[in-house]
């Protein structure tokens, strides 16, 4: 063998060596290659548009540090980044998966290019084909129109569908059911209770306090109501329609419950001091003063005065009249 | 045939600028709001330290509850507003079955426990140290306050993006005890740490 043939084969021996380890070295990454990778395809949540393995924040350090953590443990790089997909979804993703809804955005710019291409060629082929050689017959302005009007058309949708899919998830309440604007005849009591209870100074609790009062009431639970029909008439916040309901329901409780003739007719005064026209007051302490303070005149004047009412209902007139007449034949109350 | 290539042509130009209008305008907004894909899986599960120490408090302990988990930090304004509807939600429940677990987030746990000292606790809610944010990490948490909804079942139901208030907290409550899943709700700003 000659030494020239010698010397190249030792290069080329050395040369096979070193492609052998260059080879061995590129498909063999260390760990720390591998967490490396592995953050960079991966978005720090709490940045704009960096990759955890460049951000200095702490959420991205503290994610590193788990990569880290499961590439000593031995999982693979997909199983590591399912993992952090599982949590996050696809948007911690630098680059979107080229699978479902995010396909498009890897095809299409390769399509766009293709297509770009095709029609640079076609016009290379057709040199009298440039635009400005349009031999068309002169069209209808409504031909004309068409192609811009379906332009404009694929323009909206497309705003339209980028923009669906892209929106923010945005708005008071979009999922969780927001009890402030919720029909209340869907809440429990018991709920309702705690509710209040954990909401006692907020100026929107006298609306459910009230609900949930009428509904005590309602099935003559008395005991269970009072409470929160007093906090609704001492509330600072209580509309003058639940001030007023409150009054009342604690004036007729009064009397109803435990034959307090004076407190009851306290309450419906003061009920009648924020709304002097409420037929239901008027009536009420009309009953009290016929009943337990031996007023006939006092009640026979108010129910007249309710009568007056015109928008009074029929079956209520009915009612008071009766009510107004057995008063002025000298009946005992009934 | 070449009028039509040239349709095509303008066609694909308008379509790159309708996507940028699209594009742009969505910038600058939070990439924070995001879908959970947790709504409807398992909750992560989680066995984490008291602030102060002590034995560790796991999930797994709290099955059969309906478990709000909430992440927050003395730093973080929304969730120094949102403290007391959590604190009192937590209290009012209490004897329903229902469980605060307010874990810190990205904070030491003496700056943890010191704001706890001056906004208040509930006897009935575990204040829990997060070394690592690997609970946050696993909860796909993006910002603070975010607060999540288990059922009795352990499944996560509702997830409140922002600051929540006693309205809310109780009405998700009670939709998750009617076997409902709320789903998530974005109620306003979220928070980074001040120094990222």
């Amino acid at each position: 063998m000659s030494e020239r043939l010698r010397n190249i084969l030792t290069v080329a021996l050395l040369l096979v060596l070193a492609t052998v380890l260059i080879a061995l070295v590129a498909t063999n990454p260390t760990a720390a290659d591998r967490v490396e990778s592995i953050g960079e395809r991966i978005k720090c949540p709490v940045c704009q548009g960096e990759s955890i393995a460049n951000s200095p924040s702490q959420m991205a350090r503290d994610m590193m540090a788990l990569v880290e953590e499961r590439v000593d443990d031995g999982a693979g790089d997909d199983e590591i980044i399912d993992e952090l997909l599982f949590s996050y979804s696809g948007a911690v993703l630098l680059d979107p998966p080229a699978r479902g809804p995010t396909l498009v955005l890897w095809i299409a710019p390769v399509a766009a290019l293709v297509l770009g291409a095709g029609v640079i060629f076609w016009w290379r082929g057709h040199p009298g084909g440039g635009p400005g050689t349009d031999d068309v017959p002169v069209r209808s302005r409504a031909r004309r129109l068409a192609p811009l009007l379906v332009l404009g058309g694929a323009f909206a949708v497309i705003v339209v569908v980028a923009g669906f899919f892209l929106q923010e998830r945005e708005g008071p309440a979009s999922g969780v059911a927001n009890l402030a604007g919720q029909d209340l005849t869907e809440v429990s009591n018991e709920t309702m209770e705690a509710v209040i209870a954990a909401n006692v100074d907020h100026p929107q609790v006298d609306g459910m306090r009230l609900a949930l009062a009428e509904r005590y009431y309602e099935t003559g639970d008395f005991r269970s109501a009072f409470p929160h029909y007093l906090a609704v008439a001492e509330s600072p916040n209580a509309a003058d329609p639940e001030a007023v309901t409150a009054l009342i329901r604690l004036g007729w409780m009064a009397w109803e419950g435990n034959g307090e003739a004076g407190t009851a007719l306290d309450l419906l005064d003061e009920a009648l001091a924020i709304d002097s026209g409420s037929d239901t007051a008027r009536y009420l302490k009309a009953q009290v003063l016929w009943c337990g303070a031996g007023d006939a005149a006092g009640a026979a004047e108010l129910l007249q005065a309710v009568l007056g009412d015109p928008e009074l209902a029929d079956d209520s007139r009915e009612l008071i009249q009766s009510d107004l007449d057995a008063i002025r034949s000298g009946d005992s109350c009934r | 045939m070449n009028r039509g290539i040239r349709w095509v042509g303008y066609g694909i130009a308008l379509a790159a600028v309708a996507f940028a209008v699209v594009l742009a305008s969505r910038f600058g907004s939070d990439p924070g709001l995001v879908d959970s894909p947790l709504i409807g899986r398992s909750a992560p599960q989680f066995d984490l330290a008291p602030l102060e120490g002590g034995d560790p408090v796991s999930l797994a302990d709290l099955d059969g509850n309906i478990v709000l988990v909430n992440f927050f930090a003395s730093w973080c304004l929304q969730c120094r507003n949102e403290h007391d509807a959590l604190t009192s939600t937590a209290d009012a429940f209490a004897d329903q079955g229902v469980t605060l677990v307010q874990i810190s987030y990205q904070e030491s746990p003496p700056n943890s426990i010191s704001y706890l000292e001056t906004a208040g606790r509930s006897e009935h809610a575990y204040y829990l140290a997060d070394p690592g944010s690997r609970t946050a990490i696993g909860y796909g948490v993006f910002g603070i306050p975010e607060t999540f909804f288990i059922d009795e079942q352990g499944i996560i139901v509702g997830k409140i993006i922002g600051e929540s208030d006693a309205f809310t907290l109780g009405a998700t409550i009670d939709a998750i005890k009617r076997g409902e899943t709320p789903g998530q709700s974005v109620t306003g700003d979220t928070q980074q740490r001040p120094d990222q």
